[in-house]
């Protein structure tokens, strides 16, 4: 009982700072949306190529959007040197991680309610309840598993060039499994998104377990 | 000689004999031809690596859990050695795939995981490399190992899971003829000891230069910090 108020107060922290400054959100939600005018360019989008483009820039800008809100879900806290303090309290370094990664999970949350509307208003593909619902599960196994190697990272040398090199390749199965849903969501692909929800939601259980395990490890340094 | 370099003498002889078991012993195959011999260096350079990153795992277990130097050490040299396995694996691959497939390179669920599997221990290496020397770099590369370990049965089952281009099992499946096993168990037997004594050897280095670290890093920093303290 006591791990869980912790980890809510520490992600009413983050959230209650972040509200203060405005600097996550708008800046992730102006990302997402140049990503899409890249891909714009870069694919030579037209009404017939939009419904098979469409999922992969969705999970091209989630990704990197994710890789910025991680990246940064460590940043304040290494420049303030406030980490150290936090884990010198009683409180269990996984609930303070739990609480950092339910933060940066909700601020990338924020970021796909513009991210997912600007997709289905730019590329004329419709936003149907299975894909917000394969990008919602998703989003919590990337958030954990990302918020672990954030606070990894931000203890080394040349984080903003090893956090992709390690996250990007396990964010893979989200990718992949999530791509399918999302795929069949709008119209194409063969998977039913009802199976793949389910393996995302498998994902979402194996690794906040393992990532919880780990957490004290990473931390407690 | 040393320990070592005798191990090196009869690892080389080994992969000696199991060339002469590709090469001689081994019939051509009738659809592929020549070509085909390549499968018993990748197959068993791949088993090699999954070895390779077993050991990284329980390594990297042992540690967190004792924090056992030796154990982070033998996690070290293994993840390198396992790093060429997976490189051998997927160049050998790539040189077969361009006559039989027409292509050196299709995003296959093998191929791709494969290709993963070499990024997430290159990753582990570059974590050890930029980790702070000791218990911090020990710790984080251990869990990167252990998570990296999630796709070493992904890249297994991927020609099971989905429809791969990958050619499935031929071995489990006894789709082998005797003389084509034979030479396969041989090459394998070979490429894990190439392996063992590679990674025997790698161990040896991390563990001098572990102890140079101690002998020549420790007394400057206990010298400064005595300094500091005056």
């Amino acid at each position: 009982m006591r791990s869980i108020t912790i980890a809510l107060a520490v992600a009413r922290k983050d959230l209650a700072s972040e509200w203060r400054t405005r600097e996550i959100v708008p800046a992730l939600a102006q990302f997402v949306v140049l990503a899409l005018v890249i891909a714009n360019f870069g694919f030579q989008f037209d009404s017939r190529n939009a419904p098979a483009i469409a999922p992969g820039v969705l999970w091209m800008a989630l990704v990197f959007a994710g890789l910025v809100a991680f990246g940064r879900a460590f940043a304040a806290e290494r420049e303030q040197a406030s980490l150290e303090a936090m884990l010198m309290t009683p409180a269990m370094p996984a609930a303070i991680f739990a609480g950092k990664a339910l933060a940066a999970g909700l601020l990338l949350v924020i970021c796909e309610a513009v991210l997912l509307p600007a997709l289905a208003l730019f590329f004329a593909v419709p936003l149907t309840f299975d894909e917000v619902s394969a990008v919602l599960l998703a989003t919590v196994g990337m958030a954990v598993l990302g918020c672990l190697f954030a606070a990894m990272v931000a203890q080394v040398r040349a984080r903003e060039l090893l956090l992709p090199l390690l996250t990007l390749p396990l964010w893979i199965p989200f990718v992949v499994v999530g791509g399918q849903a999302v795929q069949s969501a709008m119209g194409g692909g063969h998977t039913a998104t009802g199976s793949a929800n389910g393996l995302l939601l498998d994902l979402d259980i194996l690794f906040v377990v393992l990532t919880s395990l780990a957490a004290r490890f990473v931390l407690d340094d | 000689m040393t320990r070592h370099e005798q191990g090196s003498a009869a690892s080389v002889a080994l992969m000696l004999i199991a060339g002469g078991f590709i090469f001689l012993f081994a019939p051509t195959d009738a659809l592929q031809g020549p070509v085909q011999r390549i499968f018993y260096l990748h197959v068993s350079a791949a088993i090699a690596a999954y070895g390779c990153f077993a050991v990284v795992l329980i390594g990297g277990v042992v540690y967190l859990w004792k924090e056992n130097a030796a154990a982070d050490r033998l996690a070290r040299a293994a993840a390198l050695v396992g790093l060429v396995f997976t490189t051998v694996t997927l160049v050998m691959g790539m040189i077969w795939a361009k006559p039989i497939w027409g292509t050196f390179w299709t995003w296959d669920a093998r191929l791709t995981s494969t290709l993963v599997l070499w990024i997430i221990y290159a990753g582990y290496l570059m974590v050890r490399r930029l980790a702070e020397p000791g218990r911090q770099s020990a710790r984080f590369a251990a869990v990167v190992g252990i998570f990296g370990f999630i796709d070493v049965p992904v890249v297994h089952f991927s020609v099971t899971w989905w429809r791969t281009q990958h050619p499935g099992p031929v071995v489990l499946n006894d789709a082998l003829p005797p003389r084509m096993l034979v030479a396969f168990l041989i090459t394998m037997a070979c490429t894990l000891v190439l392996a063992a004594v590679m990674i025997a050897i790698r161990y040896r280095i991390e563990f001098l230069t572990d102890q140079a670290a101690e002998k020549v890093v420790a007394p400057i920093v206990a010298q400064t910090r005595a300094g500091d303290a005056r």
